[in-house]
Protein backbone atom coordinates (compact mmCIF):
# COMPACT_ATOMS: atom_id res chain seq x y z
CA UNK A 1 0.00 0.00 0.00
CA UNK A 2 1.71 3.15 -1.14
CA UNK A 3 1.40 6.45 0.59
CA UNK A 4 0.65 9.48 -1.58
CA UNK A 5 3.62 11.83 -1.92
CA UNK A 6 4.00 14.81 0.39
CA UNK A 7 6.57 17.24 1.75
CA UNK A 8 7.59 16.64 5.32
CA UNK A 9 8.17 19.29 7.99
CA UNK A 10 9.56 18.73 11.45
CA UNK A 11 9.32 21.80 13.64
CA UNK A 12 10.91 21.55 17.09
CA UNK A 13 8.87 24.26 18.81
CA UNK A 14 5.16 25.01 19.01
CA UNK A 15 5.75 28.51 17.59
CA UNK A 16 7.53 27.11 14.56
CA UNK A 17 4.74 24.60 14.00
CA UNK A 18 2.12 27.36 14.21
CA UNK A 19 4.04 29.41 11.69
CA UNK A 20 4.25 26.53 9.23
CA UNK A 21 0.53 25.85 9.60
CA UNK A 22 -0.24 29.55 9.10
CA UNK A 23 1.69 29.49 5.83
CA UNK A 24 0.47 26.17 4.48
CA UNK A 25 -3.10 26.16 5.81
CA UNK A 26 -5.39 23.90 3.76
CA UNK A 27 -2.52 22.10 2.05
CA UNK A 28 -1.05 20.70 5.25
CA UNK A 29 -1.99 18.12 7.86
CA UNK A 30 -0.47 17.70 11.26
CA UNK A 31 0.84 14.24 12.09
CA UNK A 32 1.32 12.98 15.65
CA UNK A 33 1.25 9.20 16.15
CA UNK A 34 0.01 8.68 12.61
CA UNK A 35 -2.25 5.77 13.57
CA UNK A 36 -5.28 7.51 12.13
CA UNK A 37 -3.73 9.72 9.47
CA UNK A 38 -1.37 7.18 7.87
CA UNK A 39 -4.23 4.68 7.56
CA UNK A 40 -6.41 7.33 5.89
CA UNK A 41 -3.57 8.27 3.56
CA UNK A 42 -2.89 4.65 2.62
CA UNK A 43 -6.57 4.21 1.86
CA UNK A 44 -6.36 7.42 -0.23
CA UNK A 45 -9.06 9.09 1.84
CA UNK A 46 -6.59 11.93 2.39
CA UNK A 47 -3.60 13.11 0.40
CA UNK A 48 -2.23 16.30 1.91
CA UNK A 49 0.60 18.05 0.07
CA UNK A 50 2.45 18.64 3.32
CA UNK A 51 2.75 16.76 6.58
CA UNK A 52 3.83 18.70 9.64
CA UNK A 53 5.12 16.36 12.33
CA UNK A 54 4.65 17.19 15.99
CA UNK A 55 6.87 14.36 17.25
CA UNK A 56 10.00 16.47 17.70
CA UNK A 57 8.32 19.07 19.90
CA UNK A 58 9.27 18.01 23.41
CA UNK A 59 7.03 20.65 24.97
CA UNK A 60 4.00 18.64 23.80
CA UNK A 61 5.02 15.49 25.67
CA UNK A 62 4.59 16.52 29.30
CA UNK A 63 2.07 15.42 31.88
CA UNK A 64 1.81 17.89 34.76
CA UNK A 65 0.15 16.44 37.83
CA UNK A 66 1.34 19.10 40.27
CA UNK A 67 -0.87 21.93 41.54
CA UNK A 68 -3.83 23.20 39.57
CA UNK A 69 -5.52 21.31 36.78
CA UNK A 70 -4.02 18.18 35.28
CA UNK A 71 -2.25 19.32 32.09
CA UNK A 72 -1.57 16.80 29.37
CA UNK A 73 0.56 17.66 26.35
CA UNK A 74 -0.96 16.92 22.94
CA UNK A 75 1.60 14.26 22.05
CA UNK A 76 1.39 12.16 25.20
CA UNK A 77 0.69 8.59 24.09
CA UNK A 78 -2.15 6.37 25.22
CA UNK A 79 0.46 4.00 26.68
CA UNK A 80 2.00 6.77 28.80
CA UNK A 81 -1.46 7.84 29.99
CA UNK A 82 -2.44 4.28 30.89
CA UNK A 83 0.82 3.69 32.77
CA UNK A 84 0.68 6.89 34.83
CA UNK A 85 -0.10 6.00 38.45
CA UNK A 86 -1.02 9.59 39.21
CA UNK A 87 -3.64 9.66 36.46
CA UNK A 88 -4.99 6.28 37.54
CA UNK A 89 -5.41 7.52 41.10
CA UNK A 90 -7.23 10.75 40.30
CA UNK A 91 -8.81 10.08 36.91
CA UNK A 92 -9.48 6.34 36.90
CA UNK A 93 -12.08 6.43 34.12
CA UNK A 94 -9.74 8.31 31.79
CA UNK A 95 -6.90 5.93 32.65
CA UNK A 96 -9.23 3.05 31.79
CA UNK A 97 -10.08 4.60 28.42
CA UNK A 98 -6.40 4.96 27.56
CA UNK A 99 -5.70 1.36 28.59
CA UNK A 100 -8.30 -0.14 26.24
CA UNK A 101 -7.48 1.98 23.18
CA UNK A 102 -6.44 -0.21 20.25
CA UNK A 103 -3.63 -2.62 21.03
CA UNK A 104 -0.39 -2.36 23.03
CA UNK A 105 1.41 -1.52 19.76
CA UNK A 106 -1.08 1.17 18.77
CA UNK A 107 -1.02 2.66 22.28
CA UNK A 108 2.72 3.26 21.97
CA UNK A 109 2.06 5.53 18.97
CA UNK A 110 -1.45 6.93 19.43
CA UNK A 111 -1.57 10.39 21.04
CA UNK A 112 -4.31 12.04 23.04
CA UNK A 113 -4.64 15.00 20.64
CA UNK A 114 -4.80 12.64 17.66
CA UNK A 115 -7.60 10.75 19.38
CA UNK A 116 -9.59 13.93 19.96
CA UNK A 117 -8.99 15.60 16.60
CA UNK A 118 -9.67 12.46 14.57
CA UNK A 119 -13.15 12.67 16.19
CA UNK A 120 -14.26 9.12 15.65
CA UNK A 121 -17.69 8.59 17.19
CA UNK A 122 -16.46 5.47 19.05
CA UNK A 123 -13.11 6.89 20.23
CA UNK A 124 -12.03 5.84 23.71
CA UNK A 125 -10.69 9.05 25.22
CA UNK A 126 -13.48 11.61 24.64
CA UNK A 127 -16.25 10.15 26.84
CA UNK A 128 -14.38 10.18 30.14
CA UNK A 129 -12.65 13.47 29.33
CA UNK A 130 -16.05 15.04 28.68
CA UNK A 131 -17.41 13.53 31.87
CA UNK A 132 -14.54 15.12 33.83
CA UNK A 133 -15.26 18.45 32.12
CA UNK A 134 -11.94 18.66 30.23
CA UNK A 135 -10.88 21.65 28.14
CA UNK A 136 -8.45 21.83 25.25
CA UNK A 137 -6.08 24.61 24.28
CA UNK A 138 -5.87 25.52 20.59
CA UNK A 139 -2.94 27.62 19.41
CA UNK A 140 -2.10 29.51 16.27
CA UNK A 141 0.40 32.23 15.45
CA UNK A 142 -2.22 34.90 16.09
CA UNK A 143 -3.08 33.64 19.58
CA UNK A 144 -4.70 30.87 21.55
CA UNK A 145 -8.13 29.91 22.83
CA UNK A 146 -9.50 27.33 25.14
CA UNK A 147 -12.55 25.23 24.28
CA UNK A 148 -14.57 22.91 26.48
CA UNK A 149 -14.41 19.39 25.06
CA UNK A 150 -18.20 19.40 25.11
CA UNK A 151 -18.17 22.10 22.43
CA UNK A 152 -15.30 20.59 20.48
CA UNK A 153 -16.83 17.92 18.24
CA UNK A 154 -18.87 18.79 15.14
CA UNK A 155 -19.45 15.41 13.50
CA UNK A 156 -17.55 12.27 12.54
CA UNK A 157 -14.01 13.44 11.77
CA UNK A 158 -14.97 17.06 12.39
CA UNK A 159 -14.04 19.42 15.20
CA UNK A 160 -13.79 23.16 15.84
CA UNK A 161 -10.02 23.09 15.24
CA UNK A 162 -9.14 25.60 12.52
CA UNK A 163 -6.82 24.78 9.59
CA UNK A 164 -4.01 26.79 11.15
CA UNK A 165 -4.62 25.70 14.74
CA UNK A 166 -2.77 23.16 16.84
CA UNK A 167 -4.25 21.46 19.87
CA UNK A 168 -1.43 21.85 22.37
CA UNK A 169 -2.82 20.82 25.72
CA UNK A 170 -5.69 19.12 27.50
CA UNK A 171 -6.68 20.49 30.90
CA UNK A 172 -8.78 18.76 33.52
CA UNK A 173 -9.65 20.34 36.85
CA UNK A 174 -8.83 18.00 39.71
CA UNK A 175 -12.11 16.76 41.13
CA UNK A 176 -12.59 17.88 44.72
CA UNK A 177 -14.21 16.04 47.59
CA UNK A 178 -16.38 13.01 47.10
CA UNK A 179 -16.17 12.48 43.36
CA UNK A 180 -15.79 9.46 41.19
CA UNK A 181 -16.09 8.28 37.62
CA UNK A 182 -16.36 5.13 35.55
CA UNK A 183 -15.78 4.16 31.93
CA UNK A 184 -17.02 1.06 30.15
CA UNK A 185 -16.19 0.06 26.58
CA UNK A 186 -18.38 -2.60 25.08
CA UNK A 187 -17.12 -4.60 22.15
CA UNK A 188 -17.18 -8.21 21.09
CA UNK A 189 -13.45 -8.66 21.67
CA UNK A 190 -11.15 -7.60 24.47
CA UNK A 191 -8.69 -5.83 22.23
CA UNK A 192 -8.38 -4.29 18.77
CA UNK A 193 -11.98 -3.31 18.98
CA UNK A 194 -14.14 -0.42 17.95
CA UNK A 195 -16.79 0.05 20.62
CA UNK A 196 -20.41 -0.85 20.05
CA UNK A 197 -21.24 1.48 22.87
CA UNK A 198 -19.09 3.23 25.40
CA UNK A 199 -20.27 5.03 28.50
CA UNK A 200 -18.56 7.37 30.94
CA UNK A 201 -20.15 8.62 34.13
CA UNK A 202 -19.02 11.17 36.69
CA UNK A 203 -20.68 12.03 39.98
CA UNK A 204 -19.91 14.15 42.99
CA UNK A 205 -21.58 13.74 46.37
CA UNK A 206 -22.09 16.45 48.95
CA UNK A 207 -20.73 14.13 51.65
CA UNK A 208 -19.66 10.54 52.00
CA UNK A 209 -23.22 9.31 52.58
CA UNK A 210 -24.85 12.34 51.03
CA UNK A 211 -26.80 13.19 47.91
CA UNK A 212 -25.57 13.62 44.38
CA UNK A 213 -24.40 17.16 43.72
CA UNK A 214 -23.37 16.91 40.11
CA UNK A 215 -23.62 14.17 37.51
CA UNK A 216 -22.42 13.78 33.94
CA UNK A 217 -23.18 10.88 31.66
CA UNK A 218 -21.49 10.66 28.27
CA UNK A 219 -22.31 8.09 25.59
CA UNK A 220 -19.98 7.24 22.72
CA UNK A 221 -20.57 5.37 19.45
CA UNK A 222 -24.34 5.99 19.53
CA UNK A 223 -24.40 9.35 17.75
CA UNK A 224 -22.17 11.22 15.28
CA UNK A 225 -20.29 12.68 18.26
CA UNK A 226 -19.98 11.68 21.92
CA UNK A 227 -23.06 13.05 23.67
CA UNK A 228 -24.15 13.97 27.17
CA UNK A 229 -27.55 12.86 28.38
CA UNK A 230 -28.96 15.78 30.38
CA UNK A 231 -32.29 14.05 31.03
CA UNK A 232 -30.59 11.16 32.81
CA UNK A 233 -28.25 13.52 34.66
CA UNK A 234 -31.20 15.53 35.98
CA UNK A 235 -32.75 12.45 37.50
CA UNK A 236 -29.64 12.04 39.65
CA UNK A 237 -28.94 15.53 40.91
CA UNK A 238 -30.14 16.23 44.45
CA UNK A 239 -31.04 12.58 45.06
CA UNK A 240 -29.56 9.98 47.36
CA UNK A 241 -27.67 7.43 45.27
CA UNK A 242 -29.53 4.11 45.21
CA UNK A 243 -29.70 1.17 42.88
CA UNK A 244 -33.22 2.13 41.78
CA UNK A 245 -32.06 5.64 40.97
CA UNK A 246 -29.23 4.34 38.79
CA UNK A 247 -31.65 1.96 37.05
CA UNK A 248 -33.95 4.89 36.26
CA UNK A 249 -31.04 6.95 34.94
CA UNK A 250 -30.05 4.03 32.70
CA UNK A 251 -33.57 3.69 31.35
CA UNK A 252 -33.76 7.40 30.61
CA UNK A 253 -30.38 7.40 28.87
CA UNK A 254 -31.55 4.50 26.70
CA UNK A 255 -34.86 6.20 25.86
CA UNK A 256 -33.25 9.49 24.96
CA UNK A 257 -30.48 8.15 22.73
CA UNK A 258 -30.75 7.34 19.03
CA UNK A 259 -28.26 4.60 18.22
CA UNK A 260 -28.11 3.17 14.69
CA UNK A 261 -28.19 -0.31 13.17
CA UNK A 262 -24.98 -1.44 11.56
CA UNK A 263 -22.99 -4.62 11.05
CA UNK A 264 -21.55 -4.40 14.56
CA UNK A 265 -24.91 -4.40 16.30
CA UNK A 266 -28.55 -3.45 16.04
CA UNK A 267 -29.97 -0.22 17.39
CA UNK A 268 -32.16 -2.23 19.73
CA UNK A 269 -29.19 -4.08 21.20
CA UNK A 270 -27.26 -0.85 21.57
CA UNK A 271 -30.18 0.79 23.36
CA UNK A 272 -30.42 -2.12 25.80
CA UNK A 273 -26.71 -1.90 26.41
CA UNK A 274 -26.86 1.85 27.06
CA UNK A 275 -29.34 1.10 29.82
CA UNK A 276 -27.16 -1.53 31.47
CA UNK A 277 -23.82 0.20 30.97
CA UNK A 278 -25.06 3.58 32.19
CA UNK A 279 -26.22 1.92 35.38
CA UNK A 280 -22.91 0.12 35.81
CA UNK A 281 -20.80 3.19 35.03
CA UNK A 282 -22.79 5.13 37.63
CA UNK A 283 -22.22 2.39 40.18
CA UNK A 284 -18.49 2.55 39.48
CA UNK A 285 -18.55 6.33 39.81
CA UNK A 286 -20.51 6.13 43.07
CA UNK A 287 -18.21 3.53 44.63
CA UNK A 288 -15.22 5.66 43.79
CA UNK A 289 -16.88 8.85 45.01
CA UNK A 290 -17.64 7.29 48.36
CA UNK A 291 -14.03 6.30 48.92
CA UNK A 292 -12.40 9.45 47.49
CA UNK A 293 -11.83 12.60 49.43
CA UNK B 1 12.63 15.17 -2.23
CA UNK B 2 14.68 12.54 -0.47
CA UNK B 3 15.95 13.21 3.01
CA UNK B 4 19.03 11.92 4.69
CA UNK B 5 18.29 10.19 7.98
CA UNK B 6 20.43 8.27 10.45
CA UNK B 7 19.07 5.55 12.63
CA UNK B 8 20.37 2.65 14.66
CA UNK B 9 19.01 -0.74 13.74
CA UNK B 10 20.10 -3.70 15.85
CA UNK B 11 23.03 -1.71 17.24
CA UNK B 12 24.27 -0.79 13.77
CA UNK B 13 24.19 2.80 12.53
CA UNK B 14 22.71 3.46 9.11
CA UNK B 15 22.63 6.62 7.04
CA UNK B 16 20.04 6.45 4.28
CA UNK B 17 18.25 8.78 1.93
CA UNK B 18 14.51 8.17 2.00
CA UNK B 19 11.40 9.63 0.42
CA UNK B 20 9.10 11.16 3.07
CA UNK B 21 6.31 8.77 2.06
CA UNK B 22 8.34 5.65 2.80
CA UNK B 23 7.27 3.72 5.88
CA UNK B 24 9.69 2.27 8.40
CA UNK B 25 8.74 -1.29 7.47
CA UNK B 26 9.59 -0.60 3.81
CA UNK B 27 12.87 1.00 4.80
CA UNK B 28 13.80 -2.07 6.83
CA UNK B 29 12.73 -4.59 4.22
CA UNK B 30 13.60 -2.96 0.92
CA UNK B 31 16.47 -0.59 1.71
CA UNK B 32 18.23 -2.40 4.55
CA UNK B 33 17.34 -5.94 3.47
CA UNK B 34 15.99 -6.87 6.89
CA UNK B 35 13.08 -8.99 5.73
CA UNK B 36 12.47 -10.61 9.11
CA UNK B 37 9.98 -7.84 9.77
CA UNK B 38 6.81 -8.85 7.92
CA UNK B 39 4.13 -6.84 6.24
CA UNK B 40 0.57 -8.12 6.54
CA UNK B 41 -2.33 -5.68 6.67
CA UNK B 42 -0.26 -2.47 6.45
CA UNK B 43 -2.85 -0.56 8.49
CA UNK B 44 -2.02 -1.39 12.11
CA UNK B 45 -4.32 -4.35 12.60
CA UNK B 46 -2.09 -7.42 12.50
CA UNK B 47 1.22 -6.66 14.24
CA UNK B 48 3.36 -8.68 11.82
CA UNK B 49 5.43 -5.51 11.25
CA UNK B 50 6.22 -5.05 14.97
CA UNK B 51 9.61 -3.54 15.77
CA UNK B 52 10.87 -2.06 19.03
CA UNK B 53 11.51 1.68 18.67
CA UNK B 54 13.29 3.46 21.54
CA UNK B 55 12.22 0.62 23.82
CA UNK B 56 8.56 0.42 22.78
CA UNK B 57 7.02 -2.09 20.36
CA UNK B 58 5.17 -0.34 17.53
CA UNK B 59 3.59 -1.13 14.16
CA UNK B 60 6.34 -0.15 11.70
CA UNK B 61 3.77 0.11 8.88
CA UNK B 62 2.35 3.21 10.60
CA UNK B 63 5.68 4.92 11.21
CA UNK B 64 7.30 7.01 8.49
CA UNK B 65 10.97 6.31 7.89
CA UNK B 66 11.66 10.02 8.41
CA UNK B 67 10.02 9.78 11.83
CA UNK B 68 12.55 7.09 12.74
CA UNK B 69 15.38 9.55 12.20
CA UNK B 70 17.71 9.39 15.21
CA UNK B 71 15.81 6.53 16.80
CA UNK B 72 16.96 3.16 18.01
CA UNK B 73 15.25 0.22 16.32
CA UNK B 74 15.35 -3.44 17.27
CA UNK B 75 14.08 -6.00 14.77
CA UNK B 76 13.87 -9.77 14.98
CA UNK B 77 17.31 -10.00 13.32
CA UNK B 78 18.80 -8.25 16.37
CA UNK B 79 17.83 -10.88 18.92
CA UNK B 80 20.20 -13.73 18.14
CA UNK B 81 23.71 -13.43 19.55
CA UNK B 82 26.89 -15.48 19.31
CA UNK B 83 25.50 -17.57 22.12
CA UNK B 84 22.55 -18.55 19.99
CA UNK B 85 18.89 -17.72 19.80
CA UNK B 86 17.31 -15.37 22.29
CA UNK B 87 15.55 -17.39 25.02
CA UNK B 88 12.16 -16.26 23.72
CA UNK B 89 13.09 -17.43 20.21
CA UNK B 90 14.33 -20.74 21.57
CA UNK B 91 11.13 -21.21 23.56
CA UNK B 92 9.03 -20.65 20.42
CA UNK B 93 11.03 -23.37 18.66
CA UNK B 94 10.92 -25.76 21.59
CA UNK B 95 7.21 -25.35 22.26
CA UNK B 96 6.06 -25.60 18.65
CA UNK B 97 4.77 -22.03 18.71
CA UNK B 98 5.65 -21.46 15.06
CA UNK B 99 3.59 -22.75 12.15
CA UNK B 100 3.71 -20.62 9.00
CA UNK B 101 5.91 -18.13 10.84
CA UNK B 102 4.36 -14.97 9.49
CA UNK B 103 3.36 -13.63 12.90
CA UNK B 104 6.43 -14.95 14.67
CA UNK B 105 8.80 -11.96 14.44
CA UNK B 106 6.18 -9.62 15.85
CA UNK B 107 5.03 -12.08 18.50
CA UNK B 108 8.58 -12.61 19.73
CA UNK B 109 9.32 -8.89 19.90
CA UNK B 110 6.11 -8.17 21.82
CA UNK B 111 6.91 -11.08 24.15
CA UNK B 112 10.50 -9.97 24.67
CA UNK B 113 9.31 -6.47 25.51
CA UNK B 114 6.88 -7.88 28.07
CA UNK B 115 9.53 -10.02 29.74
CA UNK B 116 11.99 -7.12 29.84
CA UNK B 117 9.45 -5.19 31.90
CA UNK B 118 7.82 -7.99 33.81
CA UNK B 119 9.96 -11.08 34.35
CA UNK B 120 7.12 -13.21 35.70
CA UNK B 121 3.91 -12.29 33.88
CA UNK B 122 0.72 -14.23 34.49
CA UNK B 123 -1.27 -15.67 31.63
CA UNK B 124 -3.57 -12.65 31.35
CA UNK B 125 -0.56 -10.34 31.09
CA UNK B 126 0.98 -12.55 28.41
CA UNK B 127 -2.22 -12.54 26.38
CA UNK B 128 -2.57 -8.78 26.73
CA UNK B 129 1.02 -8.20 25.63
CA UNK B 130 0.51 -10.08 22.37
CA UNK B 131 -3.01 -8.79 21.79
CA UNK B 132 -1.85 -6.55 18.93
CA UNK B 133 -0.27 -9.52 17.14
CA UNK B 134 -2.60 -11.75 15.19
CA UNK B 135 -1.85 -15.39 14.45
CA UNK B 136 -3.96 -17.30 11.94
CA UNK B 137 -2.31 -20.68 12.55
CA UNK B 138 -1.56 -21.66 16.11
CA UNK B 139 -4.65 -20.67 18.05
CA UNK B 140 -2.25 -18.81 20.38
CA UNK B 141 -2.07 -21.57 23.00
CA UNK B 142 1.47 -22.72 22.15
CA UNK B 143 2.62 -19.12 21.80
CA UNK B 144 1.37 -18.37 25.29
CA UNK B 145 3.04 -21.52 26.61
CA UNK B 146 6.31 -20.59 24.94
CA UNK B 147 6.28 -17.11 26.45
CA UNK B 148 5.49 -18.49 29.88
CA UNK B 149 8.27 -21.05 29.63
CA UNK B 150 10.72 -18.32 28.58
CA UNK B 151 9.68 -16.13 31.46
CA UNK B 152 12.20 -17.56 33.87
CA UNK B 153 15.15 -16.93 31.57
CA UNK B 154 16.68 -14.03 33.43
CA UNK B 155 17.26 -16.14 36.51
CA UNK B 156 18.44 -19.00 34.29
CA UNK B 157 21.99 -20.27 33.85
CA UNK B 158 24.25 -17.74 32.12
CA UNK B 159 21.72 -17.46 29.34
CA UNK B 160 21.17 -13.73 29.72
CA UNK B 161 21.40 -11.91 26.44
CA UNK B 162 21.56 -8.36 27.68
C1 LIG C 1 -5.47 -0.89 14.50
C2 LIG C 1 -6.04 0.36 15.11
C3 LIG C 1 -6.86 0.26 16.23
C4 LIG C 1 -7.41 1.40 16.80
N1 LIG C 1 -8.18 1.26 17.91
C5 LIG C 1 -8.70 2.34 18.51
C6 LIG C 1 -9.49 2.20 19.69
O1 LIG C 1 -9.72 1.09 20.19
N2 LIG C 1 -10.00 3.31 20.26
C7 LIG C 1 -9.77 4.55 19.75
O2 LIG C 1 -10.24 5.52 20.32
N3 LIG C 1 -9.03 4.72 18.63
C8 LIG C 1 -8.49 3.65 18.01
N4 LIG C 1 -7.75 3.81 16.86
C9 LIG C 1 -7.61 5.15 16.27
C10 LIG C 1 -6.32 5.92 16.60
O3 LIG C 1 -5.30 5.05 16.95
C11 LIG C 1 -6.51 6.90 17.75
O4 LIG C 1 -7.55 7.79 17.46
C12 LIG C 1 -5.23 7.70 18.05
O5 LIG C 1 -5.36 8.27 19.33
C13 LIG C 1 -4.92 8.77 17.05
O6 LIG C 1 -3.77 9.46 17.50
P1 LIG C 1 -2.49 9.69 16.56
O7 LIG C 1 -1.50 10.43 17.37
O8 LIG C 1 -2.04 8.42 15.96
O9 LIG C 1 -3.16 10.63 15.46
P2 LIG C 1 -2.68 10.99 13.98
O10 LIG C 1 -3.02 9.89 13.07
O11 LIG C 1 -1.28 11.48 13.99
O12 LIG C 1 -3.65 12.23 13.73
C14 LIG C 1 -5.05 12.06 13.66
C15 LIG C 1 -5.70 13.38 13.26
O13 LIG C 1 -5.52 14.35 14.27
C16 LIG C 1 -4.83 15.49 13.77
N5 LIG C 1 -3.94 15.92 14.85
C17 LIG C 1 -3.05 15.13 15.53
N6 LIG C 1 -2.47 15.84 16.53
C18 LIG C 1 -3.00 17.09 16.46
C19 LIG C 1 -2.80 18.28 17.24
N7 LIG C 1 -1.94 18.31 18.29
N8 LIG C 1 -3.53 19.38 16.92
C20 LIG C 1 -4.39 19.37 15.87
N9 LIG C 1 -4.61 18.27 15.11
C21 LIG C 1 -3.93 17.14 15.41
C22 LIG C 1 -4.12 15.03 12.53
O14 LIG C 1 -3.93 16.08 11.61
C23 LIG C 1 -5.10 14.00 12.00
O15 LIG C 1 -6.11 14.62 11.29
C24 LIG C 1 -7.15 2.68 16.25
C25 LIG C 1 -6.33 2.79 15.12
C26 LIG C 1 -5.78 1.64 14.55
C27 LIG C 1 -4.90 1.78 13.35
S1 LIG D 1 1.47 -4.80 8.65
FE1 LIG D 1 1.65 -3.40 10.22
S2 LIG D 1 0.12 -4.03 11.56
FE2 LIG D 1 -0.24 -5.29 9.89
S1 LIG E 1 2.21 -19.06 12.78
FE1 LIG E 1 1.12 -18.56 11.02
S2 LIG E 1 0.25 -16.65 11.56
FE2 LIG E 1 1.08 -17.31 13.39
Amino acid sequence: MLLPKFDFHEPTTIEEACQIMAELGQKAKLIAGGTDLIVNMKRKVLSPEHLVSLSRIDALKNVDLSDGPLRIGACVTAAALAESEGIKRTFSAFSKGASVLGTPLIRNLATIAGNLVSARPAADLPPSLMAYGAKVVLKKSAGERSVALEDFFRGPGQTVVGKDEILTEILIDKPLGYTGAGYIKLGVRKTLEISLVNVAAFISLDSQDGSIQRARIVLGAVAPIPIRVPSAEQILVGEKPTETLFVRAGETAAQDSRPIDDFRGSAEYRRDMIEVLTRRALEMAFNEARSHE
Amino acid sequence: MKRLITLTVNDKKYEVAVEPNMTLVDLLRYELGLTGTKKGCEVGDCGSCTVIMDGNPVNSCLVLAVQANGRDILTIEGLETDEGLHPVQQAFVDKGAIQCGFCTSGMILSAKNLLDRNAKPDEAEVRMAISGNLCRCTGYQKIVEAIKSASGWREGSGKSHE
